[in-house]
C-alpha cells in the first residue's frame, strides 16, 4: 500500500484552479514538495489532511480516504503549518500537551509525550515559558512538537525553515533527517529551498501551475552531466584559451572553465595545462543536474514523469 | 580601498580605545561608510561600535537573528539616528543631507506597502513621493523590470509572499538608486523568483551599483555575494571577500576530497611536501589536510603530473561560505 496515493486530483476555486488533474504516488521515506508560490502546494498538503475536498479525484493517505476518514487520517498524521499559529499566552508544554490530547491521548499519558516530544526538538527549560516569549527557532520547534506528539506515521511539513537563522536551519534540518530515519516516520516538506531539499530528501515532487511536473528520487535530479569543472583562483581565460588550443571544447563561467568530456582524456590535459600556466587548482569535477534547472526547464525529468 | 573594506572588524579584545582608532580605509571616498556607528535602545545595544565601507557591487549582510542586522540596515538608510558614530553616504553624514536620499533606497524586511492600493498605484505613490517628473513612466519602468507587469492593478492584500517582495523592490527603485539596502530580499520568493532577483541584483550590480542584502540563506549569499559584512551580537565580526576572510583562519587546515587513478601514488608523493599536513586514503577517496590554501592549490596539479596520476576530483570541502561562518559564529 502506497503512503499517499491521488488519482486526478483536482481543485478549483472561482476563477482559478490550484490542483489540475495530479495522478501521483509516493511510497515514504523523506519527500520535497517543491513548486512555484500558487503552484498548489498548500492546496494539496490540506487535501492530504482531508482539511479540503477536491473538487475532482481523490487522495489516499495512509489507506484512507481524504474526502471521508479526514479525522481517521488526522489521528495518524502530524502537520506542521507555515504560517504563525502559535497562542502566545500558554506555555509550550501546555500547548503541545492539549495537542496530544486532541488527538485522543489521556491527561497524563499527553503530558509524559509532550514532554518527551518537547526534548526531542530541543526545547528544555524554557518550555515552561510563554509560547509568546520564544525566538522563531523555538516557535518552529513547538510547531514541529506538536505535529510528532502523537507520534503520527506521516508528518507533513510547510516550509520548517521559514525565518530561522543559519544555525538554527541547520538544528531544524537534522531534526527532520533525524525523524524520518531514527523513528521511520514518512515526512512530505515543503520547501522553496532547493539545497534544503537536496540535503534531507530522498524523493521530490514538483509542481507547477496545478500539474505534476516531476516525481523521482532526488539522485535522479542531480545526474551527472557531461561537463567538467574546473576551477582555477585566477587565470581561468588562460587555461580556457590553453584547453581549446588543445582542441578541447571549453567555456568560461567566472573562475571557472567548463570542458566537454567526451571520455577520459580530458583529464590529463586539465592537469598538465594547470601545471604548465601555473595556476591555482581549486576544483575539478563532474558537473551535476541541479534541483534548479527544474525551474530553468533544461531538467532532464521534466515531463518524463508528468504523464503516467 | 573602498571596494574591499577592512578584512576584520575592530578588535574586541587587547585593543585600547577602539573609538581612538582611525578606520583602516577612507569613509569620504566610499560610497556607503559606517565609522564607529553604535544604536542602543535603553540597556540594548543593537549595534556597537561598527566601521566598515561598502563599495560597488553585492555584498551580503550576515548574522543570526538578534545579531543588529536591521538596525544596521535602518541605521545606514537614515531612517534611524546612531546613538554614537556615524553613517556616511558618500561621504557626507545622512542624517544632516535628506537630498541623499535620492541616492539611496531601503527595501525593509516587513511589508510596508497598504493593501489596498495596486502594485502600480504603490509604485506611482513611490514615484510621486520622490517627486520624479514622470510617475507613470517611473513605475512602469520598475514594474517590468521585478517583473510584476501582470499583476500590476491587483490590490497588493491579495497578492502572495513573493509578489509582495517584488513589489517592495520596485517600490524602492523607483527613482533608479545608486544604492541599494535589501533586508532579507528572497524571503518567501519561490525557486523561480529567486533565480529571477539574483539576475536582476546582478545585473543592477553589474551597472556600478552599490547593493547591501541580509540574507540567511548562505548558498544565496555565496552565489551572488563578491563580499560578506558578518555581524554577531551587534558587532562586526568579519568583512570583506569570504574566501579571504577564510584564509585568515590559518588555525583551521584546508580541506580537500581527491579521486585519482592511484590514490596510493600521489598520497606517498603528497605526505612529502610540508604544506600537507595530512593524508588520508579511504574508500575510493582521497583526503588531504593542508596548512596553507595558496600552496596547496599550486602543487597539487604538479604533483599529479610528475607520478603520473590522473586527477578525477578535486574539491575543497571546507571553504563554503557555510563553513566559513560557522566558524567565525562558534569561536
Amino acid at each position: 500500500m502506497p503512503l499517499i496515493a491521488t488519482e486526478n486530483l483536482t481543485k478549483r476555486y472561482p476563477g482559478a484552479v490550484a490542483l489540475d488533474g495530479v495522478t501521483l504516488e509516493l511510497e515514504g521515506g523523506i519527500v520535497g514538495l517543491v513548486g512555484a508560490n500558487g503552484a498548489g502546494k498548500s492546496t494539496l498538503i490540506k487535501i492530504l489532511l482531508g482539511l479540503v475536498p477536491a473538487t475532482a479525484g481523490r487522495a489516499i493517505v495512509l489507506g484512507l480516504d481524504s474526502a471521508t476518514r479526514g479525522t481517521e487520517l488526522r489521528q495518524r498524521v502530524g502537520y506542521m503549518p507555515e504560517h504563525d499559529c502559535l497562542p502566545p499566552d500558554v506555555s509550550g508544554t501546555e500547548f503541545v500537551a492539549h495537542m496530544a490530547r486532541i488527538s485522543g491521548l489521556p491527561a497524563d499519558a499527553a503530558r509524559e509525550r509532550a514532554a518527551e516530544t518537547l526534548r526531542l526538538v530541543g526545547l528544555y527549560e524554557e518550555r515552561y515559558r510563554p509560547i509568546g516569549a520564544y525566538s522563531t527557532g523555538m516557535q518552529q520547534r513547538v510547531k514541529l512538537a506538536q505535529a510528532l506528539v502523537h507520534d503520527p506515521s506521516l508528518l507533513l511539513l510547510d516550509e520548517p525553515t521559514s525565518g530561522l537563522d543559519p544555525a538554527g536551519r541547520e538544528e531544524m534540518l537534522t531534526l527532520v533527517r533525524r525523524v524520518g530515519t531514527d523513528f521511520g516516520i514518512a515526512i512530505v516538506m515543503a520547501s522553496h529551498l532547493l539545497g534544503e531539499v537536496e540535503r534531507v530528501c530522498d524523493h521530490l515532487v514538483a509542481i507547477d501551475s496545478g500539474h505534476l511536473v516531476a516525481s523521482a528520487p532526488l539522485a535522479r535530479f542531480t545526474a551527472l552531466t557531461r561537463l567538467l569543472t574546473v576551477e582555477v583562483e585566477d587565470g581561468a581565460d588562460l587555461l580556457a584559451r590553453r584547453l581549446t588550443d588543445a582542441g578541447q571544447v571549453v567555456r568560461q563561467e567566472g573562475r571557472s572553465v567548463l570542458v566537454d568530456l567526451d571520455g577520459p582524456a580530458p583529464y590529463d590535459l586539465v592537469r598538465d595545462a594547470v601545471v604548465e600556466l601555473g595556476l591555482p587548482l581549486v576544483r575539478i569535477e563532474q558537473r551535476r543536474h541541479q534541483l534548479e534547472d527544474l525551474f530553468r526547464g533544461d531538467s532532464p525529468l521534466v515531463g518524463e514523469e508528468a504523464r503516467p | 580601498m573602498s571596494g574591499s573594506g577592512p578584512l576584520w572588524g575592530p578588535a574586541t579584545e587587547g585593543a585600547p580605545d577602539p573609538r581612538s582608532t582611525p578606520p583602516a580605509f577612507d569613509p569620504a571616498a566610499a560610497p556607503l561608510a559606517a565609522v564607529h556607528a553604535a544604536r542602543w535602545y535603553g540597556n540594548v545595544v543593537a549595534v556597537n561600535d561598527v566601521t566598515f565601507a561598502v563599495g560597488p557591487g553585492v555584498t551580503g549582510l550576515l548574522g543570526p537573528n538578534g545579531a543588529g542586522k536591521s538596525t544596521l540596515l535602518h541605521m545606514l538608510s537614515g531612517l534611524l539616528a546612531p546613538s554614537s558614530g556615524a553613517v556616511l553616504i558618500e561621504g557626507r553624514p545622512i542624517r544632516e543631507h535628506p537630498d541623499v536620499y535620492r541616492r539611496l533606497a531601503l527595501a525593509p524586511e516587513r511589508d510596508a506597502a497598504y493593501g489596498f492600493l495596486t502594485g502600480r498605484e504603490f509604485a506611482v505613490l513611490s514615484a510621486r513621493l520622490a517627486r520624479l517628473p514622470d510617475p507613470d513612466a517611473a513605475a512602469r519602468r520598475v514594474l517590468a523590470m521585478v517583473d510584476m507587469e501582470d499583476a500590476a492593478d491587483r490590490p497588493i492584500g491579495g497578492y502572495s509572499k513573493g509578489m509582495r517582495q517584488r513589489i517592495k523592490l520596485g517600490a524602492a527603485l523607483v527613482h533608479d538608486p545608486r544604492i541599494l539596502l535589501l533586508d532579507e530580499p528572497f524571503n518567501g520568493m519561490d525557486p523561480r523568483q529567486r533565480l529571477h532577483m539574483m539576475t536582476l541584483l546582478d545585473g543592477m550590480a553589474r551597472e556600478g551599483r552599490v547593493i547591501l542584502f541580509s540574507s540567511h540563506i548562505l548558498e544565496e549569499v555565496e552565489r551572488l555575494a563578491q563580499r560578506v559584512l558578518v555581524m554577531l551580537a551587534g558587532r562586526l565580526a568579519a568583512a570583506g571577500d569570504y574566501r579571504a576572510i577564510r584564509r585568515l583562519m590559518t588555525d583551521r587546515p584546508h580541506t580537500f576530497s581527491l579521486r585519482t587513478s592511484d590514490d596510493r601514488a600521489i598520497a606517498a608523493r603528497l605526505v612529502h611536501e610540508e604544506v600537507v599536513l595530512g593524508v588520508q586514503v579511504g574508500d575510493g577517496e582521497l583526503d588531504v589536510r593542508a596548512a596553507d590554501y595558496g600552496t596547496f592549490t599550486r602543487l597539487v596539479a604538479r604533483v599529479a603530473a610528475e607520478a603520473g596520476v590522473s586527477l578525477y576530483e578535486l574539491r575543497p570541502t571546507d571553504e563554503t561560505l557555510e563553513s566559513v561562518f560557522s566558524y567565525l559564529v562558534n569561536r
